[in-house]
């Protein structure tokens, strides 16, 4: 399975749709997304990771990355993931407490 | 070349070695989970040691200072499912300061996740071992 990622844009958010498997091979092309979107001055970013079915230290690395990026023009990056397996991961590298994670994307786009 | 290990005579084994292309991990995750899910039916055991497995590849396929050899992966179930990752050159096992990548330190997931994890320097050789007890469903 590889990696897909759908973009979108809704009350003022851009939301990218993840799919497939965020790992050592596919992580660069989400880090690419997210730095081709922050270039074009999109800095409230939502990644629905619903669709995730593997993230590795590589992707969580994209994401840390990719919330810096945003931040450095204070802008946002919000999580979407109910994966009990994926939930697990943040919570064991400690990153449960850096990234603000949602169970949906109207929880995401609701909360400012 | 990576060290390969011998199945034992009693359980299962597998041993694959790849290259040091980071598409090639996900084929060894595959491998691992069909090990682990015919070892046991639990799932959530089955997720940890396809994580695990792939975290370790992934973290010797990547390393810097070893970019030759092909890194072996062997996994045998016998009682316990024991799997070994081994790579040439000395892998850099430890998250130094300066390490992290975009804030993440690469070995803190994998010593989070693994309870019996053993890094060996033999020669020229790293091996990083890991077990688990298998679980019934």
């Amino acid at each position: 399975m590889d990696l897909s990622l759908d973009t979108r844009h809704e009350g003022g958010h851009t939301i990218i749709e993840v799919g497939g498997e965020i790992d050592v091979y596919t992580a660069p092309k989400l880090r690419d997304k997210i730095t081709e979107l922050v270039g074009n001055g999109e800095y409230n970013l939502v990644i629905d990771m619903e669709k995730v079915d593997f993230l590795d230290s590589t992707g969580l690395g994209v994401l840390v990355g990719g919330l810096k990026k945003v931040r450095a023009h204070d802008g946002s990056m919000r999580l979407i993931c109910n994966q009990e397996r994926l939930l697990k991961i943040f919570r064991i590298t400690g990153l449960a407490k850096v990234f603000v994670i949602h169970g949906s994307q109207a929880d995401a786009l609701a909360e400012h | 070349m990576g060290a390969t290990r011998t199945s034992p005579s009693t359980g299962t084994g597998i041993t694959v070695a790849i290259a040091r292309d980071p598409a090639l991990v996900r084929t060894v995750r595959l491998i691992a989970a069909a090990v682990a899910r015919r070892a046991s039916q639990d799932e959530e055991f089955v997720e940890e040691v396809r994580l695990a497995v792939g975290e370790a590849c992934a973290l010797m396929v990547a390393d810097p200072a070893s970019d030759s050899g092909p890194v072996t992966v062997t996994l045998a179930v016998d009682g316990r499912l024991v799997v070994d990752v081994v790579a040439t050159g000395h892998v850099h096992v430890d998250d130094e300061p300066d390490s992290d990548v975009d804030g993440v330190e690469p070995w803190a997931l994998l010593r989070g996740l693994i309870d019996d994890l053993a890094i060996a320097h033999v020669g020229d050789t790293t091996t990083l071992t890991m077990s688990w007890p298998v679980r019934a469903a």
